[in-house]
């Protein structure tokens, strides 16, 4: 063996399952992806999105964000401002301005006619596209979301950019952040997202019941099979939930929610609004992506917190 | 239609049809009642009839002691109480509107929505939503009307005196703008998922009645709905035309646009209340008139009274089909009120 074989085989060896071989293909929501090489100009549409190149140390390769829901959290905030495209999801035209070879979307709906542009269209133009999959839904879609899946997100992100050790390290802190909660038992819960009328809740498939479950707070409508739902207040009254979890949206705060369940007669009598135990998140960390395992430790802390 | 014996409905088809429309009259009126009482006791929530009829009486001051909990009684009393009352005044009223509609425009293919009306109303409202004032809901939606109807009365005096197809056609008109207008303004500002809110408006939804709704239905109801009820002669006069109806001594340019006000209002409020709700004021009217005949002064009362019972029923099936789930009662009028707009269709075709 010369030499340079041995080197190559060495290196080979060293790092096995790491680099990345491109073309990359994979299945995302029922759209096959080819990568042949790792994206270099991202175009990220939802806070989801941005914050898991940002988590990844990916930063600089992210030519554009739009919809984003809330402020970055302070650990992963960029250096530099990031280009804003658009306040909510960019037409095709503005984001093919941007000249993305990948665009990253937290829901699929970013890639509809009016929004980004189909992802067929997009593909035709040599653009690669991909749905968070904690957000497929017609193909693809997760039966009953686990943090499985979105350490899986994370793992198939450090594939396509070949920054799989990042990711992996990333996982690895995650589960053990996770590991450290203790789930309590005996309560109840309602994850109250947003709406007035028609509250629209948390149901028993997606993000909502995943992090419920890692607290041990039994979801009321954990019997619906869908990820959030339009529930009835009247449903809600009738279970009298032990804990209400609110999602601090700028269009519907937290502050709005309160003010809304104490002004109606029948909700101001719930037990959880009686006693003030409610919990708070932000609309970014409430989809499933990664800052969910963050968020449901704060969560525990809260929940920690309060008085029974 | 049950066939009348040939000779009996020749010999007195006046006394006959007084009869049946008597016994429609106490017949709806009963089953208005039994559907308030019963509709209160049907909910996603598991309460017993007797538990549910304790709290209302309670509530009326008619039992001093109620064992049923502070929640089941809220559940009762803030919620399913208004909520069916509402749904009574909006189901009256829109039957009212429709068939005031049908007559003063001769028109069997009139309802609340054909001056535009719902749709100025729903983009009051829609931009009050948006602006946050979630209060100011019902103003919005009631200025929305207003404006609605002012500029379809407007136009169609500006084309000259107003006849029924003018109006229909300015309503049109006013329809399609307003309707721009709301989708503009949903497409502007749909962060997050703030459209769910708006959509259910659109579509029509009574999830959410205060007992301030309620008041503010029946008082509507009352108020201009009242008058409505009791114009039955003078709409009898508009049957064969303008100028028979002058000739009965009705001042009919006035008394259309009076009347045509009074609707506009009167759906005005109810949009307010319930967002925009199809079919209701449109088939109603139609129905009763299968029954009892075309005479109008038969018609209104009768299709207030059916119109309170079916939109009663139609939420109740809103709001308990796919418990723990809400569905907009728009949906569940227009899967049942098209096919029943088909058989009306079909049978004009027949008749003419």
């Amino acid at each position: 063996m010369t030499g340079w074989g041995f080197f190559l085989l060495s290196a080979t060896l060293a790092t096995p399952a790491l680099a990345t071989d491109y073309p990359l293909t994979i299945q995302n929501c029922g759209t096959e992806v080819t990568f042949s090489a790792p994206p270099q100009r991202v175009v990220t549409i939802k806070s989801t999105a941005t914050e898991m190149l940002l988590a990844l140390g990916l930063a600089d390769r992210i030519v554009g964000v739009g919809f984003q829901d809330g402020p970055v959290p302070p650990q992963w905030a960029p250096t530099i401002d990031l280009p804003v495209l658009a306040d909510r999801v960019p037409s095709q035209e503005v984001v093919l301005e941007a000249e993305p070879d990948f665009i990253y979307g937290g829901w699929e709906s970013a890639f509809a006619g009016d929004g980004a542009g189909t992802r067929d269209s997009l593909d035709a133009l040599g653009v690669a596209t991909y749905v968070a999959p904690t957000a497929c839904r017609a193909q693809g879609a997760p039966e009953k979301l686990s943090f499985e899946d979105v350490f899986a997100q994370i793992l198939e992100m450090g594939r396509i950019f070949d920054v799989e050790d990042r990711a992996a390290a990333l996982i690895a802190e995650q589960r053990a952040q996770l590991a450290a909660v203790e789930p309590i038992t005996g309560l109840t819960g309602v994850w109250y997202s947003s709406a007035t009328s028609v509250p629209y809740v948390g149901a028993g498939l997606g993000g909502p019941q995943m992090t419920m479950d890692a607290l041990g707070i039994a979801n009321i409508f954990a019997d619906v099979d869908d990820t959030w739902t339009s529930a009835s207040w009247e449903a809600i009254v009738d279970e009298d939930p032990d804990i209400i979890i609110l999602v601090d949206a700028q269009w519907n705060s937290v502050e709005q929610k309160i003010a809304l369940l104490n002004d109606n007669p029948a909700t101001a009598n719930l037990g959880a609004v009686r006693h003030n135990r409610y919990l708070t998140i932000p609309f970014p960390a409430a989809e499933p992506g990664i800052r969910s395992v963050q968020a449901t430790l704060d969560l525990a802390r809260q929940l920690a917190g309060l008085e029974f | 239609m049950v066939a009348a014996p040939l000779g009996l409905s020749a010999l007195a088809p006046a006394a006959l049809r007084r009869m049946r429309g008597r016994a429609a009259l106490a017949g709806l009126s009963a089953l208005l009642v039994v559907s308030i009482v019963v509709a209160v006791t049907i909910g996603p929530a598991q309460i017993s009839a007797g538990e549910v009829w304790t709290v209302i009486a309670h509530k009326l001051g008619l039992v001093a002691d109620s064992p049923v909990s502070r929640l089941r009684e809220g559940i009762v009393w803030e919620l399913r109480l208004p909520r069916v009352l509402a749904a009574a005044a909006v189901g009256a009223g829109l039957a009212i509107c429709g068939a005031v509609m049908q007559a003063l425009t001769r028109n069997p293919l009139a309802d609340p929505y054909l001056l535009g009306v719902s749709s100025g109303a729903a983009v009051g409202a829609v931009s009050m939503l948006l602006l946050g004032a979630t209060l100011l809901l019902p103003v919005g939606a009631f200025l929305g009307a207003l404006a609605a109807m002012a500029l379809t009365l407007g136009l169609a005096r500006a084309m000259g005196a107003i006849t029924a197809s003018r109006a229909i056609l300015a309503g049109l008109a006013v329809s399609a703008l307003a309707s721009a207008l709301t989708s503009l303004l949903i497409f502007w500002t749909a962060t997050g998922d703030s459209y769910r809110e708006i959509l259910s408006w659109l579509m029509g939804s009574l999830a959410g009645t205060r007992w301030t709704d309620a008041a503010l239905g029946w008082a509507a109801l009352a108020l201009i709905g009242g008058p409505l009820l009791t114009s039955g002669r003078v709409l009898d006069g508009f049957v064969f035309g303008d100028t028979a109806a002058r000739a009965l001594g009705i001042a009919v340019d006035r008394t259309r646009w009076l009347m045509l006000g009074g609707t506009a209002l009167l759906t005005g409020v109810l949009v307010a209340i319930s967002g925009a709700i199809g079919f209701v004021g449109l088939i109603l009217p139609h129905a009763v008139r299968l029954v009892c005949g075309g005479r109008n002064r038969d018609v209104l009362p009768l299709a207030a009274l059916a119109g309170a019972v079916f939109m009663i029923w139609a939420d109740t099936a809103a709001r308990t089909l796919f418990d723990p789930r809400e569905l907009p009662v728009g949906i569940v009028t227009a899967m049942l009120g098209a096919p029943a707009f088909f058989w009306v269709l079909m049978r004009n075709r027949r008749a003419t």
